[in-house]
């Protein structure tokens, strides 16, 4: 369980992180005044600095109304619903990236159908490569687009 | 009349049988979006622009902005059907959509939804034929110190009049130009802000961002909430609808006040749904029949959706005339303009006048299109709602990140969508608002050359945003509405001298 308070301080310091990264990035390109006006980095390093003094302001306003705060941010079981929304979709962009984004429509479509909506295995897996194949013939034939592809399609000579 | 001459010549542009299938296209892609959990208009629009890039600009306009307008529609119908709202802007709809369409009142709900979101459209269509070369012609007398101010009206506008924190819209603000700065530097070519990563060598595509902040985002807290479509069966019967729209004049006033809230925060980048609430707070309050709110009343549908609708077309008013969009969805279709090669701001009035009046004919044909379509084919929708999440959840995320894919080919920006998803789920969670940082992205680069070009002008010099009239007034009015609720409470702290210093 995570408090809301916990979530406002992680995602402002997350924020913050982000800011002075800008900041610091755009150090290395100079803020000041060059040859042709104001130097790459001066603009980046003020946003930067913007964002990371509202984030303080943030964390400073959720600190003193800390008491407002404790409200559950995520339960347990909207955690645990979330996690099986994400980890499969995280999968599925490594897959995606190792095997090309059909194969891991296919695959992903497949597993989520068979454990989250209790399919049985034979309908999953023709579904999901059926939903490949349509997405294959939608992008590549009618919008001519082309999609990432991995080893799959490179063996049965698809381009 | 020369707007009028210019219309015409418009619709001459836009009444073509392949604009008109398109716009059915775009329509009925716009409502399946707006149907769908976790994919709505800007989202919608992100996903098919890639597929439009070798299209003609007017076509594809045309393609965008009717699925602009479907997906307005469809995120209504889900709203007054499922009590889920398609779109954040049709949140207010279910107040009153839902439990009309509970008590057996579906047709009369979604009729009045339809033909007051029409009616609004209509308000805004009309605004922007009106206003536009009016509008650009001033914008002529523009230069970067003028631009600059302008975009910093509509960030200020953003910080004062949003409802979350504005350290929260400005956090979200600042970061969509940390982003939008990552790449090459449009002014000397350089590159900048890549910590050595290839992968950021080309920038960060606002497109990304909005795929994942709005789509997979949106998705993670559908998921959380645990979806269940508890959906009221709707056959649209023709007798009912008529009757329907004989009732409408009835609301004339609520009409008319709704659709003047609506172009305001159109045009001002307030956005759809602060619109659709402050419409539909306003009708509640000025009402006699306030007890009626919440449980049914009319009204309650034709509040939102006439201010919902109104707002979504003229927010391609400031887009179209001056290059700010007023809208998240607008925000995108500018980018768009700017991938297309055609700049937006009073220049494209002169450049590209068949493209600027194509572009407003087509608005008109396509609400008009948007209606009939939606109500012909509300029942076909309302069972796409009826397919297990197991199934439509994967097949949006695939879709998410195919899009993803598509804008530029690169495999890095599947992780960047996942990373702006998870982004997207805490801000949405922790009340950051997300369409500043949509804004920021794609003005970015224009509004840092606006602000060095303004600097070399005036060779270093700040003073150079109140060095005339016109500057010092936008100026002025943008440090009032940035400024506007800090000071009400610093007044109203003074007068009560007693309160406790909570912020320092």
């Amino acid at each position: 369980m995570i408090s809301r308070y916990t979530a406002e301080i992680g995602t402002a310091t997350l924020a913050a992180g982000l800011g002075l990264a800008a900041v610091i990035g755009a150090l290395e390109f100079g803020i000041g005044w060059g040859d042709a006006g104001p130097e790459s980095g001066a603009f980046p390093f003020y946003m930067g600095l913007l964002v990371v003094g509202a984030s303080v302001g943030t964390l400073v306003q959720a600190t003193v109304g800390r008491k407002g705060l404790q409200s559950v941010f995520l339960h347990k079981e909207e955690a645990v619903r979330v996690a099986s929304f994400f980890l499969p979709m995280a999968a599925f962009v490594v897959v995606s990236l190792l095997l090309g984004l059909y194969v891991a429509t296919a695959i992903y479509l497949a597993f989520v159908m068979w454990t989250q909506g209790k399919y049985r295995l034979v309908v999953s897996v023709a579904s999901g490569i059926a939903a490949a194949v349509g997405f294959y013939l939608v992008l590549e034939f009618a919008f001519q687009v082309p999609i990432l592809k991995g080893p799959l399609e490179a063996a049965l000579g698809i381009y | 009349m020369d707007n009028f001459a210019s219309l015409l010549h418009g619709f001459g542009v836009a009444l073509t049988t392949y604009h008109i299938i398109l716009m059915m296209v775009g329509v009925l892609l716009g409502i399946l979006v707006g149907v769908l959990p976790g994919l709505g208009a800007p989202n919608g629009v992100s996903l098919l622009l890639p597929l439009t890039f070798t299209m003609d600009p007017v076509a594809a306009i045309i393609l965008l902005t009717s699925m602009y307008w479907g997906a307005l529609f469809g995120g209504s119908t889900t709203s007054i059907l499922f009590n889920i709202p398609g779109e954040p802007s049709s949140v207010a709809t279910t107040f009153d959509g839902y439990p009309m369409a509970r008590q057996g009142q579906a047709t009369q709900a979604l009729t009045l939804a339809f033909l007051s979101a029409g009616f609004g459209a209509l308000v805004g269509v009309i605004l922007i034929t009106v206003l536009s070369t009016w509008v650009a012609k001033f914008a002529l007398r523009f230069s970067s110190p003028e631009y600059f101010a302008v975009y910093f009206l509509a960030f200020a506008s953003f910080v004062g009049l949003g409802a979350a924190s504005p350290f929260k819209t400005i956090v979200s603000m600042g970061l969509g130009f940390a982003f939008a700065a990552v790449g090459m530097d449009t002014v000397s070519g350089g590159l900048r802000l890549t910590f050595g990563f290839n992968e950021l060598l080309s920038g960060i595509s606002f497109l990304i961002a909005v795929i994942g902040l709005f789509g997979i985002g949106e998705l993670m807290i559908t998921m959380e909430e645990g979806l269940r479509f508890d959906g009221i069966r709707a056959r649209v019967k023709v007798r009912d609808v008529l009757k329907t729209i004989a009732t409408l004049p009835r609301y004339w006033v609520t009409l008319l006040r709704s659709a003047a809230i609506g172009c305001w925060m159109g045009i001002t980048p307030g956005g759809p749904t602060a619109a659709s609430f402050m419409s539909y707070g306003l009708a509640k309050r000025l009402s006699r029949r306030k007890e009626g709110f919440g449980k049914g009343q009319p009204e309650g549908v034709v509040a939102p959706e006439t201010a919902d609708h109104a707002a979504g077309s003229s927010a391609i008013l400031p887009m179209l005339a001056l290059g700010v969009p007023g809208s998240a969805t607008a925000a995108v279709m500018m980018g768009g303009l700017m991938i297309w090669g055609l700049n937006p701001g009073p220049m494209l009035f002169i450049e590209r006048p068949d493209f600027v009046w194509g572009l407003i004919a087509s608005m008109y044909l396509g609400n008009i299109v948007a209606v009939l379509m939606v109500l012909a084919t509300i029942p076909l929708f309302a069972s796409i709602l009826r397919i297990p999440f197991a199934i439509i959840g994967p097949v949006i995320v695939v879709v998410c990140f195919i899009g993803a894919y598509t804008v530029a080919g690169r495999p890095f920006d599947l992780w960047l969508a996942l990373a702006f998803g998870v982004v997207g789920y805490l801000f949405k969670k922790l009340d950051y608002p997300i369409a500043p940082l949509v804004l920021a992205m794609v003005l970015g680069d224009k509004a840092e050359d606006a602000f060095r070009q303004s600097m070399i002008m005036s060779r270093g010099s700040l003073s150079i945003f109140w060095s005339n009239g016109l500057v010092t007034t936008i100026m002025l009015i943008g440090l009032a509405l940035a400024l506007g609720p800090v000071l009400s409470t610093l007044f109203g702290r003074l007068t009560k001298p007693k309160a406790s210093s909570a912020v320092a």
